[in-house]
């Protein structure tokens, strides 16, 4: 199993979470498909047909990104430019930080 | 060692070539009475080349509401423009072997000129610009730089040697060192290969698009292969980001929120593009 799935007791899947493989029953026919959302309904059949554990996608916790390597790298990719005179590159460079940073730009 | 473009150009036949029928499909750009169902069936005889266009047709840039599942179905529902251009990035981006040209980056060549292309393409439909054209000629502006890897791959090794060593101006090397550039050699192969006219000035003036008579598109591309090299798209340690010309940008006249926008949905055509193009 590659290291985006992880394997979850079915005690304790979420509502939300997502099959990363279909779910065979102990006759080999698929309960739920890859890519199923997982309900309480849907974990209490699991648990109806004994099943013990699920494998889900693993969800990357959505990090902020960090201002400071933003900026490095983005100096760097700059580097050629004089951004006091050149404007046009001053502007794309702010944007792509902008848009990096997330932040939130007014309509 | 001085190159003259004659030599470059008598020596575009000897480049590897592209499958015949790229090749006629080049040749009827400017043509009206094509016959699709005729056309559909010779690159249809390509398995691979079929499979990859249509994988790009059905990708969630061309937005179809039905999959086309034949070369004809394609054509029908996308367009004969926009389905040749899709062949033809299909077939381009897997030609050119590097081999005897260690210090290019073959894989990061194709990757910035398909991010240039997504850009392209997403700041046509902001301009109202014809999308196809645009991607096309953000997907082939750098062309000319395989034509000195292909033609001269240890001069060529020695120029990117160089440019790497004095962080230097690309262009600037190419012509100190060989005598030509790649723009220059870009462009003989594009009237080689008897690509649009538009197209011919897309890629002579993608560094210059301030120049009288360099056309809307060269400023496009311009600014997508800026926009390209900014997003860190090409996945090079080293990279920078060319000059940007402040009339070409004032040219597109786009909001902050609006490029914000261009720059989420390049990144997101990026991805799947690069997923089948460089599988």
């Amino acid at each position: 199993m590659s290291d985006d799935h992880v394997l979850v007791p079915v005690n304790q899947a979420q509502p939300g979470m997502v099959l990363s493989d279909e779910l065979l029953d102990s006759q080999g026919l698929v309960l739920l498909a890859k890519g199923a959302i997982l309900s309480e309904a849907i974990i209490a059949s699991l648990q109806r047909h004994h099943i013990d554990v699920v494998p889900v996608a693993r969800v990357e916790a959505h990090r902020a990104p960090d201002p400071v390597a933003v900026g490095a790298r983005l100096d760097y990719l700059f580097r050629k430019h004089d951004l006091g005179s050149d404007w046009a590159a001053g502007l794309l460079r702010r944007y792509v930080e902008d848009y990096r940073l997330e932040r939130q730009v007014a309509p | 060692m001085t190159l003259t473009l004659e030599e470059l150009i008598q020596g575009l036949d000897d480049l590897p070539s592209l499958p015949a029928v790229v090749m006629e499909l080049l040749g009827s750009i400017d043509q009206e009475d094509v016959d699709i169902s005729v056309l559909a069936r010779k690159v249809s005889s390509d398995q691979a080349l079929t499979a990859k266009t249509l994988r790009l047709a059905n990708s969630s840039a061309f937005g179809l509401q039905v999959k086309a599942t034949t070369i004809h179905q394609a054509m029908t529902y996308l367009g004969f423009q926009a389905t040749r251009n899709l062949i033809m990035a299909a077939a381009m981006t897997g030609c050119f072997p590097s081999g005897r040209c260690p210090s290019f980056d073959d894989k990061g060549f194709w990757r910035l000129s398909i991010a240039t292309a997504a850009c392209a393409r997403v700041l046509a439909r902001h301009m109202h610009f014809n999308q196809d054209v645009a991607f096309t000629a953000g997907l082939l502006h750098g062309i000319g730089r395989l034509v000195l890897v292909s033609r001269y791959p240890e001069q060529y090794d020695a120029v990117l040697r160089e440019c790497k060593r004095v962080d230097g101006d690309l262009l600037a090397l190419e012509q100190a060192m060989l005598g030509v550039d790649h723009v220059l050699a870009g462009a003989a192969l594009a009237e080689h290969w008897q690509f649009s006219g538009t197209m011919q000035q897309a890629i002579a003036f993608h560094h210059a698009p301030d120049m009288p008579g360099a056309g809307f598109l060269a400023t496009i591309v311009h600014v997508a292969v800026a926009v390209a090299h900014a997003l860190d798209l090409a996945g090079d340690p080293q990279g920078q980001v060319p000059a940007i010309s402040s009339i070409a940008w004032t040219a597109l006249g786009l909001s902050e929120e609006t490029w914000l926008q261009v720059f989420r949905e390049t990144e997101l055509q990026f991805e799947e593009m690069t997923a089948i193009l460089m599988a």
